[in-house]
This record gives structure tokens, sequence and C-alpha cells, in this order.
């Protein structure tokens, strides 16, 4: 028994921030410091904490919690309005900023616990689509 | 180390100039600080350039036009921080020894470049997933409404009193006095944050002559104001999330600059802060130690922050109501307080004043809690 494969990986609309896998997964991607712990969004040369330059690039955890948030209603002319744009907290202790779908923009609470959905994110320079992220409540989430 | 004194000051009227450039704008400031520091163009022996969308050597185009090409100029871009950061590169040059006369203007024609929101530069994360400067700070209202129960009338209330202020400057953007309703009835720009909660794309040009101790007491024409403090951080990346309700950045910048002027936030008695959107004035004066966290609203809700009140913040109208052409925006904070500390600020004079202080901070990157922060003391 073969596994069917998809035609072609799903094209990051930025690839050194977000991972997406063969199969359809995606991860963001930041630094840890393997002096102190500490991690970073996005990928860093060196740790702001301890100044240790050996970082790794590592996949952070798909669930957050929703910091603050708002509805852009005036865009920047690559976003059609309005769209839900928060800050998330990841439980690696770094703060992201994400759209969020998956409810009405006035449905959104601080504090709601989100994950991370991989969606089409805009298209390249010849017009492919691309992958990108935003994170939506967890079900049952108030 | 010798003290640095603003001996001249020089604005453009901020607004729309469709007839203008930058380089007109900031040479029509410039030549008036130059006469209103009792000196001649010759005088000068350098010169600092802010600005930030303008393109390279604005600050020579500047000199090639007031006669005074060949100087040593720099340009400076620290975003918002700009102009600010060109007075402070000024003042250094004159603390080092190496310059007793000092010219530092900024300038900004923001409305060829920008429409609508300003947003990142496009190569970050954040500009990358839909980020605005307006969204960023809506994003902090939010928060700080929820932490402190500021309400939305409260916001507006720091828009009504910066468009009354304004109303009284002759060079500021908008004239017109606004009230609580036209705030909140006002164009949705991003939630919670209305059309009048953020300040105006304008073009505008604001020049500063510093000089030194040894200056001073030869040119000076009676009229200089002390430069107590210029100090100067950025951001720092955060090794975990900390709150975005109060702002680390603007307290150290404060922190050092009072510790240099010897005073502390209990002498300032009026303050041009860097309200390019209401929420933001909030969490600078915060920051700044000012007022208490969570106090602010309140405060203003009182009148504690009006001109005539205990502690007036932005009585040139601010960036709300006077106008944000980015590189002249911090220039333009000294210009006020040097007019306010010399009696010359007309309908919008604070009686009595004898320190002000000028806070600006710029620019957004990600994962850094802001690009740029200055704070300036001048004492009379």
């Amino acid at each position: 028994m073969t596994t069917a494969q998809p035609e072609t990986v799903p094209k990051s609309f930025r690839p050194v921030e977000f991972e997406v896998t063969a199969g359809g997964e995606g991860f963001l991607l930041g630094s840890r410091c393997s002096n102190c712990g500490a991690h970073f969004f996005p990928v860093r040369q060196a740790c702001s904490g301890c100044l240790h330059a050996d970082l790794e690039t590592v996949r952070f955890s798909t669930t957050a919690t929703l910091y603050t948030f708002s509805v852009v209603r005036q865009s920047t002319p690559d976003f059609a309005v309005p769209y839900a744009l928060g800050y998330v907290d990841l439980p690696e202790g770094v703060r992201v900023m994400a759209q969020l779908t998956g409810r009405d923009p006035e449905d959104y609470q601080i504090g709601m616990e989100m994950e991370l959905v991989v969606e089409p994110f805009g298209a390249d320079e010849d017009g492919n689509e691309m992958t990108g992220y935003r994170f939506q409540p967890k079900e049952g989430s108030q | 180390m010798t003290g640095v004194y603003v001996l001249g000051v020089g604005m453009t009227r901020f607004g729309k100039h469709p007839d203008k450039d930058a380089a007109d704008l900031g040479s029509a400031a410039f030549q008036e600080a130059v006469t209103d520091a009792g000196i001649e163009p010759r005088q000068i022996e350098a010169a600092y350039c802010g600005h930030v969308f303008q393109g390279m050597v604005t600050g020579q185009r500047i000199l090639a036009q007031v006669g005074l090409a060949g100087l040593p100029l720099s340009n400076v871009e620290n975003a918002c921080s700009s102009g600010a950061t060109a007075i402070r590169e000024a003042s250094l040059a004159i603390r080092a020894g190496e310059h007793d006369v000092v010219m530092a203007v900024g300038t900004e024609h923001l409305t060829t470049k920008f429409r609508g929101a300003l947003t990142p530069d496009p190569s970050d994360p954040e500009a990358a997933v839909g980020a605005t400067m307006p969204s960023v700070y809506a994003m902090r209202a939010r928060r700080y409404m929820e932490e402190f129960g500021m309400t939305r009338r409260q916001l507006a209330l720091v828009a009504v009193k910066n468009k009354r202020n304004a109303a009284a400057n002759p060079l500021a953007h908008f004239r017109k006095e606004i009230t609580v309703e036209d705030v909140l009835e006002s164009r949705p720009i991003a939630d919670p944050l209305r059309l009048h909660d953020c300040s105006p794309v304008t073009d505008g040009a604001a020049a500063v002559v510093l000089v030194s101790d040894r200056a001073v007491k030869k040119l000076g024409n009676g009229r200089a104001i002390r430069l107590a403090a210029s100090t100067l951080f950025t951001g720092t990346v955060d090794v975990e999330p900390t709150t975005m309700t109060f702002e680390p950045l603007t307290h150290k910048t404060a922190l050092a600059a009072y510790e240099r002027a010897g005073i502390g936030p209990e002498d300032v008695d009026f303050a041009e802060v860097h309200d390019c959107f209401s929420i933001a004035e909030v969490l600078r004066v915060e920051g700044l130690g000012l007022f208490e966290r969570g106090a602010y609203p309140g405060a203003v809700e009182r009148g504690e922050a009006d001109i005539g009140g205990r502690l007036p913040i932005n009585p040139s109208g601010g960036l709300l109501g006077k106008g944000h052409p980015l590189g002249g925006t911090g220039v333009a904070q000294v210009v006020e307080l040097v007019r306010q500390l010399r009696g010359e600020a007309g309908d919008r004079q604070i009686e009595g004043a004898k320190v002000g202080l000028a806070h600006c901070r710029g620019g957004k990157a990600v994962g850094i809690e802001g690009a740029a922060c200055t704070v300036q003391v001048l004492v009379k």
C-alpha cells in the first residue's frame, strides 16, 4: 500500500518564520538558546538574555492564549478589510502577531485559548497561492 | 563638559503643502531658526537633518537652498524619533567640543509618500501578516481598557484636549475643536480606535539652533533655553512576553534624562509627548512617570492635563492636533518647549513654566518593544 503524496508541497508565505510540511502541517519557527533556554520569534543570531550565539531553530507549539486583538477596518493594500489581528502568547514564552479566524470579528475575547490553523495566505509574484498561519479559538473556548 | 542651549527656533505651518517639498519646508524652518537666534547663517558650523521617507541627502538639499552647502551634515533616520535624534546628535557634537553652533532640522513631506495607515517596513514579519501602526496601538488600547477599566469616552477626551490646544496654535494642522461625540462617530480605523484617535498625514518641518556655553555667552540674545538632557535608547528584545500597557523603553529613557538633568518627574511643569494615537499619550505619560500607572484617563477627565491644569500635556496640540510630519515631529516638540519657556506661546501659554519635557518614540520591528525613544528636558 502506498501513501498518497500531495502533488506539490504547499508554499509558505514566509519560509524563514513559517514551515509548512508536505502533509500540510504548519509550524512557526524561531530560536531556542542552547545556553539559557530562552525562545525568540523570529529566528535570531544571538540570545538577548545571555548573549550566547549558539541558537537552534525550533518549531513552536501550535496552541496559544489571546493577549489582545483588534479588527482592522482601514487596510494596507495587501489585505481585504475587515480582518482580525491579535497578539497570541505561545507556551514557549513568545508573543506572536497573527491574523485571527473562526469567529465574527466582534466575538474574540482576551484570554481565549487559540490554535494555529494553516490557511491560504496571498499569492506569490507568479500568482501561485501561498500558505500561511492564522489562529482560531479552540473548540469550546469562550 | 559644556552645557547646551537652544538659541533659536523655527517651524513651518504643519498641514498639507502640495506646492512644496521636504527640502523647501526644511529650508524655511532652517532660515527662521537662524533669524530667531539672531545670528548670521555663516555662524552655523554643522547640521543634522532628521527625516524618514524623503530619500537620500535631503539635508544637503536644504543646505544648498539656504546657501550653506559645504558644512558637515549627517542625515538621521530613527522612524518617528528621527528629528529628536538629530537634536541629540547635534547636542553630542557640542558636548564633545567639536562645534559651538549646530543646526538640527527635521522635515517630512508625508502627503506625497503615504496615504492611510503607516505600516512597518515590508520586510518585517508583522507587516507580512497585516500589521498597521493603528492596529498595533488599537491592540494596546484594548488591553489597557481591559486591565485598567478605561472607558472609550475617557480615551476620546485625549483627542478632544489635543485638538482644543491645536485650535489655539496658528501652526497646527487642525484648527477646529471637536467633541467626544465627534471622536466616537468618526470612521473606524482599527477597533477600538477611530479616525480622531489617530494623528494625521502631515507635511512640515522644524529647526533649532543649539549652542555651547561659550557661544551662548558670545551670541546669547537673552532668550536661550538650556537643553538639560537629551537621551536616546532603542527597545530591547524581550526574553519573555511583557505587558503592552506600560512602556519600559519610555521609562528607561526618561530615568536617564531625569538623572542627567538633575530633576525628577515631579519637577516637570509640562510635556510634549508622542501622541501618535490617543492611547499612545496615556502610555507615554505613565511611562515617563508623570502620572501613576492606570491613572491618566481619570486625570484627563478631571482636566489635570489641560493648559491651566496641574500638568499640561501637549499644549501645542500634539501629534493628534498639530500633526505628525515624522522627521519634523521631534524638533517641533522642542520648538514648542522653547516658545512656552520664553513666554511666546500666545493663546496656549502655560503660566510660570520652568521645566519642559519632550518625548518621542518611533518605529516598529518584530519582537522589539519600540524601535527608538528620546527624551529631552529643557530648563529656563
